[in-house]
């Protein structure tokens, strides 16, 4: 293997089968539309006016708010809440932002720190919380394209009925905005909890995400 | 570093991207 594979795996691997997913939505989305389109006489639509529709990007863009969500929660409630004996939990004592030592900030920068790292102003705390920055804001973009977007599917529907259409405004206070959006939410916040709490008790040899396989239950944060 | 750098940028390009032509669909009424 390549040392530059060898080096971005998790990326890569990770990379290559969302886009392998969204290939395969595209194709089973397109099929499923175009057979609602013959049970209800209407014409068939190719695949490149489908990938190019608001229909598919609602459905990404709703999947994609969700799952950067989140992480966006959990990597700001990590700082705060604590689950002992979680490999995702950090020590009962080390709640909060920690000292600027323990983060390796200012003087106790190392000489192959970031620059912003030991800067000390204003660049310092943005890069402090630059990952909840970046995360945050995809999840509020992608939130935003679920509403945009959803707007348009939603307007349609209303037309086909001799329905008015609504402005985005209103749409974002709809039972059908809220449901694709909390259904979502619903699925990600479960999963989450139970990473939290599983990881006190179930192990899984060689991964980060577990407790060595023979860590005592009651200890918290050993990555094994 | 220079191969995780690239990744790291062509992760911001997907990301983004996507982003910029879902909002671009929606503000267009496709």
């Amino acid at each position: 293997m390549p040392r530059w594979l060898k080096a971005n795996g998790l990326s890569i691997g990770f990379g290559v089968i969302f886009l392998a997913s969204l290939v395969g939505q595209a194709i089973s989305g397109h099929t499923s539309l175009n057979h609602d389109q013959h049970l209800h006489h209407g014409d068939p639509i190719s695949l490149w006016h489908y990938v190019t529709s608001a229909v598919f990007w609602t459905d990404v863009m709703e999947n994609w708010q969700s799952e950067y969500l989140q992480f966006t929660l959990y990597i700001v409630a990590t700082v705060w809440l604590l689950q002992k004996g979680s490999n995702e939990s950090k020590k009962l004592d080390e709640a909060g932002p920690e000292t600027d030592e323990q983060q390796l900030l200012r003087e106790h920068t190392k000489p192959n720190s970031p620059k912003w790292a030991r800067a000390g102003d204003w660049r310092t705390s943005i890069y402090s919380n630059s990952l909840l920055l970046v995360m945050g804001s995809i999840w509020l973009l992608s939130w935003f394209a679920q509403s945009v977007t959803g707007r348009i599917n939603f307007n349609a529907e209303q037309l086909d009925h001799q329905a008015p259409p609504v402005s985005w405004a209103t749409y974002i206070t709809t039972s059908d905005f809220w449901n694709r959006t909390l259904q979502n939410w619903q699925s990600e916040f479960l999963a989450v909890g139970s990473m939290a709490i599983l990881t006190v008790y179930l192990r899984q040899r060689g991964s980060p995400e577990s407790k060595p396989v023979g860590a005592p239950h009651d200890v918290t944060s050993v990555e094994g | 570093m220079r191969s995780v750098a690239i990744v790291f940028a062509i992760y911001l390009v997907m990301v983004f991207g996507g982003l910029a032509y879902a909002i671009a669909l929606g503000f267009g009424g496709h």
